[in-house]
């Protein structure tokens, strides 16, 4: 028997649940309900509060991901430290959250921000006031940042661990002081990690889905939720043909971005990810 | 050549990790020019003390001079002193010419004489090719280091240290990951570039014979402790004891005890030596190289054994000889088949006598 065709099983999973679907997304997404050709569900996102939709998904999946890199590079570093001998336990209580499902940790961050919820009653408690966290975009960018630091962590954490430390010395033994040795040395050694952690940071935040709607009361949808709610409209005798078309952009959207992190780690050290 | 200005001394360093103290009261002095190995099996603290001289760590008590100033808290990146790593460790990121210019790069353009940035450039260029030349890796200067060779590593390493132009350069096992051909070639390019350049070279090594090819300095250490410093003639000729004789070369040794002045009595036969100033009757460690074992006809020999096996090495015969409760490793040209019942001779001054190590030791 060919090798090739253990990976039958895999093959015809995806062929039902991955290629045929695409298909029908394809479909769908150039054609009118009655099945004749057009681009006109395209136009549907000149509309502002659809346009709105896609503009706050890229701009908080962009916040997210450089506030990810920023909290998550120096814990990265952190964690790889030699003199640490508990390393192991802490990176476990760093990926705990990854083990737990998307919902259930957003649900955990309501209760957090909610306006009765507990930082809001220990400041009542203290006489301070109260502070509207549910419904901002605020709040929706800690629901994200906190559901996708680990991602970014990890492929750093993975990378930094990897390298020579004795690459570190011999650039302080070149004469690099310790801020020379973090931006000549370390930092870019460290690129194929960065790029693995902004992938799979952005990738996920700009098609999240449900984290938004439920830290903003359904106020602030992003592109995920949209998608969502388009192919949920009833009364809309268009909407698998949109909700289709919607896909298809944001799957472009991703497939773009990806090409421009590959040029950025073009031996694939990151881990081989996409 | 080697100038009689001390550049650094290192007085009364040791060093503990946690409990495990890995060097103990060193003393040692390196002069300008000389070309020192630290030589001893591994664990005998050799890297510790070079890593001390790189700064990378910090003795627990003593302090390290270096022209008369100490150096104990100085930071690696402040030092005058470049490193050749074990495992070379290159920057991967950087092509060969980056990799060699790096340190050059940190320095401000009066640092190398230049009054621009551009001309600073250029100087960068002249002294990276000029130490490609050096290290005979011309042409290689857009090469990524991950396509390189291991020996071609080590040329980019060592180039990479000495275009900073350091007083000293540490050396820390740098040939040990080379092939034997290799590392020999390596060993006198080595030294002739330390003979042309002028830099103090301080080289760590278990390998013996590494040690005896290029140094003018040897010390061997063991357990934390220098065993003994001196010329590689010196050292292997007149080891100042059974460790240091052990180590170095290939040694017959046996217990022995010191009648008096000259006389020295092993193998339950009394031998001519040339030792002085033992107490008597002590018990000493007596060494006698392989080669300075004579065979000799059955009557004549100071010694009678049988010939248990015999290896052939190339340019000699070694053969275990068994006398007594011993066997005697001797190396000749001539070869007397296992079996043969044969006399051995030592001539007084062959035979080394040695105070017995302390116990712990």
């Amino acid at each position: 028997m060919k090798r090739s065709w253990y990976a039958t099983p895999y093959a015809l999973w995806m062929l039902l649940f991955a290629v045929v679907p695409l298909v029908f997304v394809l479909w769908y997404a150039f054609t009118t309900p009655d099945g004749a050709f057009t681009l006109s569900n395209f136009a549907e996102f000149s509309k502002p509060r659809y346009a709105a939709v896609i503009i706050r998904s890229l701009k908080l999946a962009v916040y997210c991901t450089a506030l990810c890199l920023l909290i998550g590079y120096p814990t990265a570093w952190f964690l790889a430290g030699r003199g640490l001998n508990r390393t192991q336990s802490l990176v476990v209580l760093i990926l705990l959250p990854m083990w737990m499902n998307l919902l259930l940790r957003t649900y955990a961050m309501m209760t957090l921000l909610d306006d009765n919820g507990v930082i809001n009653s220990a400041l009542a408690a203290l006489h301070l006031g109260q502070i509207k966290f549910i419904g901002t975009e605020g709040a929706v960018l800690m629901g994200l940042v906190y559901n996708y630091l680990p991602f970014m962590v990890l492929p750093i954490y993975t990378v930094l661990k990897k390298m020579d430390w004795s690459v570190i010395e011999a650039a302080e033994d070149l004469g690099a002081n310790p801020l020379r040795v973090m931006s000549r040395v370390v930092l870019p050694m460290s690129v194929p990690g960065i790029v693995s952690g902004v992938t799979m940071v952005f990738m996920p935040a700009v098609t999240s889905f449900a984290i938004s709607t439920l830290l903003s009361n359904g106020k602030l949808r992003l592109a995920g939720d949209l998608i969502d709610y388009i192919f949920n409209q009833s009364s809309n005798p268009n909407r698998w043909n949109i909700g289709s078309s919607f896909s298809l952009m944001m799957l472009v959207l991703i497939l773009i971005s990806i090409g421009f992190l590959r040029k950025v780690d073009p031996d694939n050290q990151g881990g081989g990810l996409w | 050549m080697i100038q009689d200005t001390r550049l650094i001394e290192i007085k009364g360093v040791s060093k503990s990790f946690g409990d495990t103290q890995v060097l103990h009261e060193m003393n040692l002095y390196i002069r300008k020019r000389e070309f020192v190995t630290l030589l001893g099996p591994s664990g005998c603290g050799k890297t510790t003390l070079l890593r001390i001289l790189g700064g990378f760590e910090m003795p627990t008590t003593g302090e390290v001079l270096f022209k008369g100033k100490d150096m104990t808290g100085i930071p690696p990146y402040k030092r005058r002193i470049n490193t050749v790593f074990q495992k070379y460790a290159l920057f991967n990121h950087l092509n060969v010419y980056d990799n060699i210019a790096f340190g050059l790069n940190l320095k401000k353009p009066e640092q190398l004489g230049c009054g621009s940035r551009a001309e600073m450039k250029a100087e960068i260029a002249r002294r990276v090719t000029r130490m490609l030349k050096l290290v005979k890796m011309e042409g290689y200067e857009k090469r990524s280091t991950n396509a390189l060779s291991g020996g071609q590593q080590q040329r980019i390493a060592i180039a990479r240290a000495l275009v900073n132009e350091p007083e000293v350069l540490l050396l820390d096992e740098p040939l040990g990951a080379l092939d034997l051909k290799l590392r020999k070639e390596m060993q006198l390019e080595l030294k002739a570039m330390q003979q042309q350049l002028g830099i103090t070279f301080i080289y760590v090594t278990h390998d013996q014979e590494e040690a005896l090819t290029m140094s003018d300095t040897i010390v061997v250490m063991n357990g934390g402790r220098i065993q003994q410093i001196g010329d590689p003639k010196g050292i292997y000729d007149e080891p100042k004891n059974a460790f240091v004789a052990d180590f170095i070369g290939e040694s017959n040794i046996i217990d022995g005890v010191m009648l008096e002045d000259d006389l020295v009595k092993f193998s339950d036969t009394e031998f001519q030596c040339v030792d002085e100033g033992f107490a008597t009757n002590e018990p000493v460690d007596v060494v006698i190289r392989p080669e300075d074992i004579m065979i000799v006809g059955e009557d004549v020999g100071m010694l009678t054994g049988v010939v248990e096996s015999v290896i052939f090495k190339g340019v000699h015969y070694e053969m275990m000889i068994r006398s007594g409760d011993y066997r005697w490793k001797v190396q000749s040209t001539t070869m007397q088949p296992a079996g043969t019942r044969v006399g051995m001779t030592i001539v007084p001054y062959n035979i080394h006598i040695m105070h017995k190590l302390p116990k712990e030791a």
